[in-house]
C-alpha cells in the first residue's frame, strides 16, 4: 500500500507530467484557456493512460518479455495506444453525441499526447508491477489534471488583464507555467 | 531543386516557435547544447527517412488506414536510432532518456508526414524534412544555449568548453526556466514580426 | 470487402517489414551484448574510483554483494544500495575494507533536483564518506560526521541513512559468508 502511495504521489507532484516532465504539453497550452475544457480533457487523458498502462504491462510480460523480443517496444505500444483511443472514440461516438463533439478533435490527438506514450514508456524502463503501473499512471493522470486546471484558471484570469502585445497568448502562457513549475519544487519534500 | 521548401522550416514555419509543436523534448532535453544536438540529429534522422518513405509508398497506403501505416513507419525509425544510441552512444542516450522513444509521438514528424509527405514528391519530402529538422534543432541549441551559459555559466559542446565568472543561476537548469526561457523568446520574436 | 482486405494486408505488411528490420538492426548492432558491456564498464569505473589499486571484483551471489581482490588478498567488499532521494531512487556503490570501515561510496544514479540535491554526486561530498567508521556515519546535525548539502537536506540524509542501513546489513552478511568458507 504504501509502495502505491509513494508512486502515485511522486508522479502526481514531485515528478509532475506537464510541469516538471514537459510531457503532454500540446493539450496543456492548446486547451487550458477554459476551466470546461480542461477538466473533462485531462479526465480522457487519464483514463487512456490507465487503460493504455494496463494492457501494455500484459503485453510487455506476456509477449515482450517471454519471447525475448522487448526491441519492438515502441511499434508496439504506440499501435496499442493508437487502436484504443480509436476504440474509445467509437464508443463515445455511438454512445454519447454530445460527449463526442465536446472533445471534438481532441480525442485523436490523445494518440500522440507525450503523456501516454511517456507513462508507458516509465513503467516499462522502470520495471514497475502492474499495481506500480497503475499507481504511477494514476499520479501522472491527476497531476496532469491539476496543472491543466490551475492553469486554466490562471489564463482565464490573463486574458481578461492587460499584458503587453508580445507577450499575448502563448509567451505569457509560458511565463505562467514558468511560475507553477516553480511552485511545484516545493512538493520534493513530501515524506516519501 | 526548391531551395524553399528547405528555408521555410528554419524560419517562416519554424516548427517550435511558429507551429508550437514538438515542444515536448525542446524543453526537457535543453539543459545542455550537448543534448540538443542530439536530440537535433536523431529527430532529422527520423524525419528525413520517415518523410521519404512515406512519399515513396504514398500512393500505396490506403486512405483511412493512412495514421497507423505513418506511425509504425516512424516508431521503426525511432527504434532504430534508439538501438544504435543504446550500443555506440550509450552517455548521449542516458542523457536524452525517455525522450527517444517519446519522437514518435512529437508532433512534428506526424505532421509532416501527413501534411506534407503523403502528398509530395520524394525530393521535395526529403527537402521538407530537412529544412523542418535544422530548424528544429537551430531552436533547441538556442534554447540550451541559454540555459547552459546561464544556469551553469559554462558552455561545452561534445567535452570543449569554457566557463564564465559569474555566479550560475540554477533557476534556468530547472524545468521552470525552460518555460521561462521559451516564453521570452517567443515574446522576442513575436515583437520582431517572425512570428504572429 | 476487398477494401477492408486491403487496408488490413497493407498495415500487417507494414508491422512484418518493420518487425524483420529490427529484428535484423538489433542482432546487427549487437545491442545486447553492447550494452552489457557498457554497464560493465560503468561498474568497473565506480569500483576503480573506490578502490584505486588494481583489482579485480568476485561476486558473491548468494548475499549480493562483492569481495575486492588485490593480488590475490581479499582488501575489501562492495555492494550496491538504493537511497529514496527526493526526486526519487538513488543507487549507491559503497566500499568496505577488510576491517568494516568504509572506504568510501560512489553515487551511481539518481534524479535529484539539478544544482541542489545533484551535488550529491560531487566528490566533496562523497569523500567524506571515505574512512570512516560506521558509527561516524550521520549528518553532523544527528551526531554523525557528514557534513549535509546546503539546501538538500533530504538528498543528503537519504545518501547517508542508505549507507548507514546496508553497512550494518552487509557486515552481517559477510561475517556469515566468511565462516562458511
Amino acid at each position: 500500500m504504501n509502495e502505491f502511495l509513494m508512486l502515485f504521489l511522486e508522479y502526481a507532484l514531485v515528478k509532475n507530467f506537464i510541469l516538471v516532465m514537459f510531457l503532454g504539453l500540446c493539450p496543456f497550452f492548446g486547451v487550458s484557456k477554459k476551466l470546461k475544457e480542461a477538466i473533462p480533457m485531462g479526465i480522457a487523458v487519464t483514463f487512456v493512460m490507465l487503460c493504455a498502462s494496463v494492457i501494455t504491462w500484459l503485453i510487455s510480460q506476456e509477449i515482450l518479455i517471454r519471447f525475448h523480443i522487448e526491441f519492438m517496444e515502441i511499434v508496439v505500444f504506440i499501435l496499442v495506444i493508437a487502436s484504443f483511443v480509436q476504440l474509445i472514440e467509437m464508443i463515445i461516438k455511438k454512445t454519447s453525441i454530445s460527449l463526442y463533439k465536446a472533445l471534438g478533435i481532441y480525442l485523436p490527438l490523445i494518440t500522440t499526447n507525450c503523456a501516454i506514450l511517456g507513462i508507458v514508456e516509465i513503467n516499462f524502463q522502470e520495471g514497475y508491477s502492474l499495481l506500480g503501473s497503475v499507481a504511477s499512471a494514476l499520479g501522472a493522470g491527476v497531476g496532469f489534471i491539476l496543472a491543466l486546471s490551475v492553469m486554466s484558471g490562471m489564463r482565464e484570469r490573463l486574458e481578461l488583464s492587460n499584458v503587453p502585445k508580445s507577450f499575448e497568448g502563448l509567451p505569457i502562457a509560458f511565463i505562467t507555467a514558468a511560475l507553477l513549475s516553480l511552485a511545484f519544487v516545493v512538493f520534493g519534500g513530501i515524506g516519501l | 531543386m526548391k531551395i524553399k521548401e528547405l528555408t521555410k522550416g528554419i524560419v517562416k514555419r519554424n516548427p517550435i516557435f511558429v507551429l508550437a509543436l514538438g515542444l515536448c523534448p525542446a524543453l526537457a532535453v535543453s539543459t545542455a547544447i550537448d543534448n540538443a544536438i542530439g536530440m537535433g540529429a536523431c529527430v532529422i534522422f527520423v524525419l528525413l527517412l520517415s518523410n521519404l518513405i512515406i512519399s515513396l509508398l504514398r500512393n500505396l497506403i490506403p486512405k483511412e488506414v493512412r495514421i497507423p501505416c505513418f506511425i509504425v513507419i516512424i516508431a521503426t525509425f525511432v527504434t532504430l536510432i534508439s538501438l544504435a544510441l543504446q550500443s555506440y552512444l550509450p552517455e548521449l542516450n542516458e542523457s536524452l532518456g525517455i525522450y527517444v522513444p517519446l519522437i514518435v509521438v512529437n508532433c512534428i514528424i506526424l505532421g509532416r508526414a501527413e501534411s506534407f509527405a503523403s502528398k509530395n514528391s520524394a525530393p521535395d519530402s526529403i527537402l521538407d524534412a530537412l529544412g523542418i529538422g535544422i530548424g528544429f534543432t537551430i531552436s533547441l541549441i538556442l534554447i540550451s544555449l541559454i540555459r547552459e551559459f546561464l544556469g551553469t555559466a559554462r558552455i561545452s559542446i561534445f567535452g570543449y568548453g569554457f566557463g564564465f565568472p559569474f555566479a550560475p543561476i540554477n533557476f534556468f537548469i530547472l524545468p521552470a526556466g525552460a518555460f521561462l526561457v521559451i516564453g521570452i523568446l517567443l515574446a522576442l520574436f513575436k515583437k520582431k514580426g517572425l512570428v504572429r | 470487402m476487398r477494401e477492408s482486405l486491403k487496408r488490413v494486408v497493407v498495415l500487417t505488411l507494414i508491422v512484418l517489414i518493420s518487425s524483420v528490420v529490427l529484428y535484423q538492426a538489433y542482432n546487427v548492432m549487437e545491442v545486447e551484448e553492447r550494452t552489457a558491456a557498457y554497464e560493465q564498464l560503468k561498474f568497473e569505473k565506480m569500483l576503480q574510483t573506490i578502490f584505486p589499486s588494481e583489482t579485480r571484483d568476485v561476486y558473491n551471489e548468494e548475499n549480493d554483494f562483492y569481495r575486492i581482490y588485490s593480488e590475490d588478498q581479499c582488501i575489501g567488499y562492495a555492494f550496491m544500495t538504493i537511497g529514496k532521494g527526493y526526486g526519487g531512487d538513488i543507487k549507491i556503490l559503497i566500499g568496505l575494507n577488510n576491517d568494516k570501515t568504509i572506504k568510501g561510496i560512489e553515487i551511481i544514479k539518481q534524479t535529484e533536483t539539478p544544482g541542489m540535491g545533484v551535488k550529491i554526486t560531487e566528490k566533496w561530498f562523497t569523500d567524506q564518506f571515505g574512512n570512516t567508521t560506521i558509527n561516524e556515519i550521520g549528518l553532523k546535525r544527528s551526531g554523525g560526521e557528514i557534513d549535509a548539502i546546503t539546501g538538500a537536506t533530504k538528498s543528503s540524509r537519504a545518501v547517508v541513512n542508505a549507507v548507514h542501513e546496508t553497512v550494518i546489513e552487509k557486515i552481517k552478511l559477510i561475517e556469515k559468508a566468511g565462516e562458511k568458507k
